[in-house]
């Protein structure tokens, strides 16, 4: 199989003005070709759109390489960026034309003749939900339906890897169900590679195989989305009154780690096998009241909280099949 | 299969050439400038001229057809360097308009709607970009410059004959390089407006003032200064000076020809600069 990566970095140090913004990432996300989506994720200002931007040829780095698709971004980004379809953050349209004639001229730059353009832009439309509004002139969209036109411009021309920058912002429950939807029909489907940016957790771990989490500039975490699906652990949010100085001691019993986040609020993982009774068991031999019980799965959450410095530590670290990227600051 | 019912699938067939990429924008651009009214009726309008220019190279060809006309007015009806250049004046000021009133309309909608990523995602540099959105401006700009003045040449060398093409060839060859480099200047200073201002009225009117300002302020400083040489910063002035020269009629008072194309050039590398600064896909706060 061929095992280029999709995002490969080396040093990669990008400033802007005086300000260095990107601090010597090193990493190898995605494999070319297997149709797996990576997630970015990261507060505001960690430098995620900075990456991307730098990805896409836009910004030079200061120092060290970034590679996409296996090509360098400085030097053969015309080849490159004929195999890669960019959504976006913020509004970004030819106000004055139709979707089918914006999505049509787009696929034409990239490469693809006019009759063919024509009959993808209107199959991409209808892929996306805009089949009825094709004809509609963008302006006239509504955010979220030209969240769906970007969407449909960055996939025309079928492209290898598509960058998508916020996908799901200001989308309504359904438009964004959709979004991920395509998205994980864009992989699953038609084997593309997507390098997904974002700050929601939840939109990254339901259509993620891989994640890494950028913090103030660095990669501080990187972690097989996949293999944490897998390993099946199940997260229980905890909440009780009276004397809880024992529990951690006590929670080994039942097969469980966890932390304390404190007044009475405890985080536990359970391994397989385990079931969400256990805790109520343990607590009741602990004579702990139980206010609150929240039994999840959001394992992503507990990374990016510990990546942040939220946590001091991840229940069930040491089960974490995460792998440390190369350069990745100790979370 | 209804295009509804097909689903969507990668494209897997062959690509195009990076010429016919390159078209891609003007073809584009030209289908979108000529749906507006405004543009198309200007446009129209500056083949008034040319048609009567048209009748009076005919007539100063069949001057049989004029009897009793004094021999001052045949003079006068003469098919030479002058007649091109009063044909250049009138048509380069319809340019003016023209440049103004579609220029704005290419770049300005692509910037306020940061449409500029999309773009550069693309196989298309910045430079391939800027020289696209040129194209569409200097073809729409050569339809009512040089290809009507060059129509006009021929027309003239057809009812003039071969001697009188090897006796004025230089008319017609300056004409056309005269042309060229208005079209450019005018071209440049529409995209380097909206690319500033980014609001198309605003933008068209901002590069008409361009135009105003500076013959103001030349002739303000020629004024003040009693001098001559603040018309170089008029450019309207200077390409007018170096038409002069390349139709060898008499020159209008003030700087030479190399001056007047020392300053145009100067103003064309400005103008780029502002352009190189202003289209980029993504703007740096520093």
């Amino acid at each position: 199989m061929n095992d280029i990566p999709v995002v490969e970095l080396e040093n990669l140090k990008v400033t802007l003005g005086r300000r260095e913004i990107l601090h010597g990432i090193t990493c190898r996300l995605g494999v070319s070709g297997t149709g797996k989506a990576v997630g970015l994720l990261g507060p505001n200002g960690a430098g995620k759109s900075t990456l991307i931007l730098t990805l896409l040829g836009f910004l030079r780095p200061s120092a060290g390489r970034a590679h996409i698709l296996g090509m360098d971004c400085r030097r053969n980004m015309g080849e490159a960026r004929s195999r890669i379809g960019y959504m976006p953050e913020n509004d970004s349209f030819v106000g004055e034309m139709s979707a089918v004639t914006f999505v049509r001229q787009m696929a034409e730059l990239s490469g693809l003749p006019p009759k063919a353009a024509l009959e993808k832009a209107h199959e991409v439309l209808f892929h996306v939900g805009l089949g009825e509004a094709r004809y509609r002139e963008l302006r006239t969209y509504s955010y979220g339906m030209k969240q769906m036109a970007k969407l449909a411009q960055a996939i025309v021309h079928g492209p290898e890897l598509v960058v998508l920058d916020e996908p799901t912002n200001g989308l309504d429950p359904a438009a964004r169900r959709r979004m991920l939807k395509i998205i994980v029909d864009m992989k699953e489907e038609q084997g593309m590679n997507v390098l997904v940016c974002s700050h929601l957790l939840r939109d990254i771990e339901q259509v993620c195989d891989e994640a890494v989490i950028l913090k103030d500039g660095a990669l501080v975490h990187h972690c097989n989305l996949e293999e944490e699906r897998r390993s099946n652990r199940h997260f229980v949010e905890l909440e009780v009154t009276g004397d809880d100085r024992s529990l951690k001691t006590a929670l080994p019993e039942i097969g469980a780690e966890g932390v304390s986040e404190g007044a009475g609020r405890w985080r536990i993982v359970l391994p397989a096998g385990v079931e969400v009774e256990a805790v109520w068991g343990l607590a009741a031999r602990q004579n702990l009241l139980v206010r609150k019980l929240t039994h999840r799965r959001d394992t992503l959450e507990e990374i990016f909280l510990k990546a942040m410095g939220h946590l001091s530590h991840t229940p069930g670290e040491s089960g974490l099949a995460a792998p440390k990227p190369e350069g990745a600051k100790a979370g | 299969m209804a295009v509804y019912k097909r689903g969507y699938q990668r494209y897997a067939g062959r690509l195009t050439g990076r010429w016919t990429r390159f078209m891609v924008l003007p073809r584009y651009a030209w289908s979108r400038l000529y749906q507006q009214r405004l543009v198309l009726l200007l446009t129209m309008a500056a083949f008034i001229w040319p048609i009567l220019c048209a009748g009076f190279v005919y007539l100063s060809n069949h001057v049989e057809l004029l009897p009793g006309l004094d021999r001052e007015f045949l003079d006068f009806i003469q098919v030479n360097g002058t007649f091109f250049a009063i044909f250049m004046y009138i048509q380069g000021a319809c340019a003016v308009f023209l440049a103004a009133l579609a220029g704005p309309g290419l770049l300005a909608p692509d910037l306020a709607n940061n449409a500029l990523p999309l773009y550069f995602s693309r196989p298309l540099t910045r430079w391939s970009y800027a020289l696209a959105r040129l194209t569409v401006l200097v073809g729409m700009l050569s339809v009512v410059t040089w290809i009507p003045g060059l129509l006009l040449f021929g027309l003239q060398v057809g009812l003039a004959g071969g001697w009188w093409l090897l006796a004025n060839w230089t008319l017609g060859a300056g004409m056309v390089v005269g042309f060229l480099l208005w079209v450019l200047v005018l071209s440049l200073v529409a995209m380097a407006s909206s690319a500033y201002v980014k609001w198309r009225v605003v933008a068209g009117a901002v590069s008409l003032a361009f135009f105003f300002i500076l013959a103001g302020v030349s002739a303000m400083i020629d004024e003040v200064f009693r001098v001559t040489w603040g018309h170089i910063l008029d450019p309207a002035w200077a390409v007018n000076r170096v038409w002069a020269a390349l139709l060898s009629v008499e020159p209008l008072e003030g700087p030479g020809a190399w001056e007047s194309l020392f300053a145009l050039t100067a103003y064309v590398l400005l103008l780029v600069l502002v352009i190189e600064r202003k289209l980029r896909p993504v703007e740096v706060v520093r």
